[in-house]
This record gives C-alpha cells, sequence and structure tokens, in this order.
C-alpha cells in the first residue's frame, strides 16, 4: 500500500529500527539459520502508517468540504491539520473516526480501508471530539468505564486504567461528580483522559483546546507533549500557529478542502519562506512604487490587501530592505507559520474563507 | 454486517446504570398512572356494566391496561428519551453538544448495536413497567394463573414494537412539539379502542379491519386469552402478525438510525 512518494521516508524510518535490534541479534540468532531471512526482509514493509489518504473528496449538498486531499501520518509522529475554521479539518477528522465517508479516494488508517474497517479501525484510536462529546447523564468515573466497556476492556482492567488517568488528569477528586459540575477546563481533561482509556495507537484531537483559556491550554500541551513522549501517533488539528509549531513533527496546512503543503514546520517556513520576515502596510497609491523597489533588488514578496511581505535570508538583507522601504511600520521579525499560511491561502488563518 | 451481542448489550447497560440509580422511584411513579386507570375505570365503572364477553369488566379492562402501559412507556422512550441522544444541542458553554449517539459511534459500536441497544433498553423498560402492574394486579386477584409467565414474553414483544414505533418518530421530528402528532394521532387512538375498553367486535366492518392491523389489538388478545382461557390456536395468528410487525418496525427503526447516523 505504500506508493512512491513514501518509499523515502519508509527507507529512512526503517534505518533506526533495524540498528536498535542488531544487539539483540545474537541472542536471537540462536538457530541462524531460521532467523537470517527474517533480518534480509525488505526495509519498506516494516515501515507502516498511521494514515495514508489519497485524493478525498467530500461533499455535503452544495458544500464542497474536500477536494482532493492527499497526505500521510507516520506512525509515532504528531501530526497537525492547520487551517481556519470551515478549510474541511473536523471533516477529514471524521472520515477517521468513520462518521462521514468519502464521496471518492481512498483513507488507510494503520493499513485498514476506513470503507470495509471501521470497527477494527475505531477500536484502536482515541479521539477527543470538538466538542467533547461527554457523556451528561453519568459520572466522571462511568464516562470512562461505560466508554472502555465499548472497546471490550474488561472492567477490571478498565477501572484501574480510569483512576490511573484520573489521577493524570488531576481529575481524581472529581471521580464520583457528575460532568454537569465540571468547569470547561475539567471536561476537556476528562475528554482527553476517556479517548485513552482503551490505550489507543492513534490519538486524535479536534481543535484540544479552543475555548479554553491560556492556562488551561498551557497544561494540556505540556500533557500531550509528555503522551509524545510515549511515541504514540497523535493527529490533531488546530487554528492555532503556536500550537501546531510547539506541538507537531508534521503539518498539512488545509484551507478550502485543500492540503496546500505538508511539512515540519522548519521545512514549510524555509521552503516556501525563508528565516525572516519583513512585514509591512502602505497605501494604496504607494503600493507600486514600493513593490518596483523590492522587484528592483530581486527581493520575493507577496502581498495580502494593503500588507506586503518580504522573507529573506541574511541580516545583510534586512538593512538593504529597511534602507529601499522607508516605511515607519515596517516589521522585522523571525517567519512563522502564519506567515506559510497567509502566502499559501491568500488570507489568514483566523479568518473565515468567503 | 456483523453484530457482536455483547455490544448492543453494553449500549443497554449504559442505560441500565442510569435507570438503576431511581429505579425503585421510576417504577412507583410508572406504575402509578396506570393503577389509578385500573381503580376508576376497572373497578369504579366497571361496576356498572353487567359483563363483557361473559367477563367482569375489569377482568376484561386488565389485558388491556397491561399492554397499554407497556406500549406507552416503550413509545415514550422511544420517542421523548432517545430526542436529546440522536441530536446535537446547544451545550451549557454555549458550544453545539453532540448526541450520545453520536459519541457512542466513536468507539467500536456499530449504528445496528447501538439501535439495537437502545430499542432493547425502551422495550426493557416498557416490560418492567408492565410487569410492575402485573405484580400490583395480583393484589387485586387479577391474573392469577400459571399462564402469567407467558404473558411476559408478549409484553415484551409488544414494548418492542413501540420502542420502534418511537424510535422512528425520533428520527423524523425536528423538536419534542412535534411529538404529539404521532401520540394524538396514533398511540392514543390505539390505547382506546384496540380492544381495552370494549371488544372491537362492537366496532362496524371498516374500523375492524383497521383495528386489526394495529399491533396492540393482537397483544391485547393474546394476553387476554391467555388470562381467560389459556392456550388456543388463534393465539398463534396473533403472535404471527406481532412478530410480522416486530420484524417490519425494527428493520424501519434500523433503517431509520443508520440514514440518521451515518451521512
Amino acid at each position: 500500500m505504500l506508493n512512491n512518494k513514501n518509499t523515502p521516508v519508509a527507507s529512512s524510518e526503517a534505518t533506526p529500527v533495524a540498528s536498535a535490534e542488531v544487539p539483540t541479534a545474537p541472542t536471537w540468532a540462536a538457530p541462524p539459520t531460521l532467523e537470517a531471512p527474517t533480518w534480509a526482509a525488505p526495509p519498506t514493509l516494516v515501515q507502516e502508517l498511521a494514515l495514508d489518504a489519497r485524493h478525498l473528496v467530500k461533499s455535503f449538498d452544495d458544500l464542497r468540504a474536500l477536494k482532493g486531499v492527499s497526505f500521510d501520518v507516520r506512525v509515532g509522529e504528531v501530526f497537525g491539520l492547520l487551517g481556519p475554521n470551515g478549510a474541511g479539518k473536523s471533516t477529514l477528522v471524521k472520515m477517521v473516526y468513520g462518521h462521514v465517508q468519502p464521496n471518492s479516494g481512498d483513507l488507510y488508517i494503520l493499513g485498514m480501508n476506513v470503507r470495509s474497517s471501521s470497527r477494527e479501525i475505531r477500536g484502536r484510536l482515541g479521539v477527543v471530539p470538538q466538542d467533547e462529546g461527554l457523556d451528561v447523564e453519568l459520572t466522571v468515573l462511568e464516562n470512562l468505564m461505560v466508554f472502555a466497556s465499548f472497546f471490550e476492556v474488561s472492567e477490571g482492567v478498565a477501572r484501574a486504567r480510569a483512576y490511573d488517568l484520573l489521577k493524570m488528569m488531576r481529575l481524581d477528586e472529581y471521580t464520583h461528580e457528575p460532568v454537569a459540575n465540571l468547569s470547561s477546563g475539567y471536561r476537556r481533561r476528562l475528554a482527553i483522559a476517556r479517548a485513552m482509556v482503551n490505550h489507543p495507537e492513534i490519538l486524535i484531537l479536534d481543535e484540544p483546546t479552543v475555548g479554553l483559556d491560556s492556562q488551561v491550554r498551557l497544561w494540556i500541551w505540556d500533557f500531550l507533549k509528555k503522551v509524545k513522549d510515549q511515541a504514540k501517533t497523535i493527529i490533531l488539528t488546530t487554528h492555532y500557529m503556536e500550537e501546531a509549531e510547539l506541538l507537531c513533527d508534521r503539518i498539512a496546512i488545509v484551507d478550502k478542502g485543500q492540503a496546500l503543503a505538508v511539512g515540519s514546520p522548519q521545512d514549510l517556513i524555509s521552503v516556501h519562506l525563508g528565516p525572516q520576515m519583513a512585514e509591512f502596510e502602505v497605501a494604496g497609491t504607494e503600493m507600486s512604487y514600493y513593490l518596483n523597489r523590492i522587484r528592483e533588488r530581486r527581493f520575493k514578496f507577496f502581498t495580502v490587501g494593503s500588507h506586503i511581505y518580504v522573507p529573506f535570508q541574511a541580516e545583510s538583507d534586512a538593512n538593504e530592505l529597511l534602507t529601499i522601504v522607508n516605511s515607519r511600520r515596517i516589521a522585522i521579525r523571525r517567519t512563522t507559520l502564519s506567515d506559510v499560511f497567509l502566502h499559501l491561502a491568500g488570507h489568514d488563518l483566523r479568518e473565515e474563507p468567503t | 454486517m456483523i453484530l457482536h451481542w455483547s455490544q448492543i448489550y453494553r449500549v443497554w447497560r449504559r442505560n441500565f446504570i442510569i435507570f438503576k440509580r431511581t429505579w425503585l422511584l421510576s417504577l412507583f411513579w410508572i406504575v402509578l398512572e396506570p393503577l389509578f386507570l385500573l381503580a376508576a375505570i376497572g373497578f369504579g365503572l366497571g361496576a356498572y356494566v353487567k359483563t363483557v364477553g361473559g367477563l367482569a369488566y375489569v377482568d376484561f379492562y386488565f389485558p388491556g391496561l397491561l399492554c397499554t402501559t407497556s406500549m406507552m412507556i416503550s413509545f415514550f422512550e422511544g420517542a421523548y428519551g432517545n430526542f436529546s441522544k440522536l441530536n446535537s444541542s446547544r451545550s451549557v458553554g454555549g458550544g453545539a453538544a453532540m448526541g450520545i449517539y453520536s459519541v457512542i459511534l466513536i468507539s467500536p459500536v456499530t449504528v445496528p448495536e447501538l439501535t439495537l441497544g437502545e430499542l432493547f433498553w425502551a422495550a426493557s423498560k416498557g416490560m418492567l413497567s408492565s410487569i410492575g402492574l402485573l405484580v400490583v394486579g395480583l393484589f387485586f386477584g387479577l391474573g392469577h394463573t400459571p399462564r402469567i409467565l407467558v404473558v411476559i414474553p408478549v409484553l415484551f414483544a409488544n414494548a418492542w414494537i413501540f420502542s420502534c414505533v418511537g424510535m422512528v418518530v425520533t428520527s423524523y421530528v425536528r423538536n419534542y412539539d412535534q411529538m404529539i402528532f404521532p401520540t394524538s394521532g396514533l398511540i392514543v387512538p390505539m390505547s382506546l379502542f384496540c380492544g381495552t375498553f370494549f371488544p372491537v367486535n362492537e366496532l362496524n366492518s371498516i374500523l375492524k379491519s383497521v383495528i386489526y392491523v394495529l399491533p396492540l389489538t393482537h397483544s391485547v388478545e393474546i394476553v387476554r386469552k391467555l388470562f381467560v382461557s389459556g392456550f388456543s390456536v388463534d393465539l398463534l395468528i396473533n403472535a404471527f402478525v406481532l412478530v410480522v410487525i416486530g420484524i417490519l418496525v425494527t428493520r424501519f427503526a434500523l433503517r431509520r438510525l443508520a440514514y440518521r447516523l451515518q451521512p
């Protein structure tokens, strides 16, 4: 199921796996003739993708939510879908857990097709929906226990996991409280705990920190970094640039139902723009004057509204820019993912697409 | 798709956990209403009626009351009880709160398993309520026959059918107000005319043919025959009609929920 696009990825990932196994080889090598072929297996077969999306298309009545989205997520990485509200992120995520069916294209989760293996896939996922979806008729503990039962986790194991998770999420003092008594921050934590009660291989978080105050947000970011260390695959959607930059190994920039670019935050910045950015605003009449001056010096640039953005590489470029742009409103700063989004989508991350 | 029966049970069990907290109080209030009817109509008004088909009025009325109770409770659980589970609503925080059905479907539970588990629960509640009434009836000298054990599965079948009807209703209506149409147009007339208060034979032939299409008529006839005359061949005809209607409404409910939950 690996296509050409993935092959280099597969081989580069396979190398550390093989080297890690080498020290143990002698113990395994007791019957050497039998074990040898196992080690010689082609490395491309070792690599498994957590998610493999190929040309996904989805329409709702008159709205085309996804217009042919392709990307993949490797096992063990934190992958972010970054885009504004309405970009199609939630639709993509819902396809993963089978609440939305693709019109065309294919989606494989852990090597299984969502069309034919939805139940098996869902058994290996942990999902935190955007609106939490807690069971308000149950207590905090019952939320975890009942949900664990749907994953066929035995009662004893579920109880042990539930108490561990409640402690980890600092929810233990609310164990027997009805969910309705929890504040929004605690509700989000409970939703995350619930998603982990089946020990999922992939944790999916749809806008994990939207609508939370900054303190809770920081706490959740911290927590997710710890989960990341346990080498679980995490897929999250967000419209917060900082969240994507801080947590994600790789990101797909999504806008209007399309994946505009995929890569690590650093790569996206260096490939599409550059490490530094000059941004300034000009009056409409001055626009062409400034653009000509920037063009003369062979700077790359893009404009959004009355703003001109000039990505550049070296400090000397900054000085040159300051001399030709003679504007008090010029800001020289580090390039962010928001700039990459702006460059690719032509509008701000926070704006609703028109 | 393969059904996992254990998952159906777990969906049922979620409801049971909630019900368990207040079961005695719930059952008390549920049984109270038919008990008042039994007192006022069965014993009170019934005292002025000589006999119906050779029966004291209260003996004629009690089987109808049992079936009506199982119908009402499972229908209302299926319709009103499931509405907020199926539909998303405004949450306390102001955002959209997804219905619990969508949440359950994040897990490996499938839509048919969820639907059957919920139908099974609404039917259980209907059956449990009518059993409550059955037990109370014993104290009033009603239903003193070992065939009462056969009556229980009939009450369950009746409850199952109306939990399906409730589920179908809730899958169509947009709000609670709209549920008055099937309630007043179907459920209440059934509770009045399906051989509950007076024999179906009193009706003219056109009305009678309509009444015999309705499931409650057959449940009432089975229960009444079991109470009064024992087993007979025509019981099988009534049972056959119930089974056919049961299969049809179950399939309808499954289709509606699949449509609502799998866009």
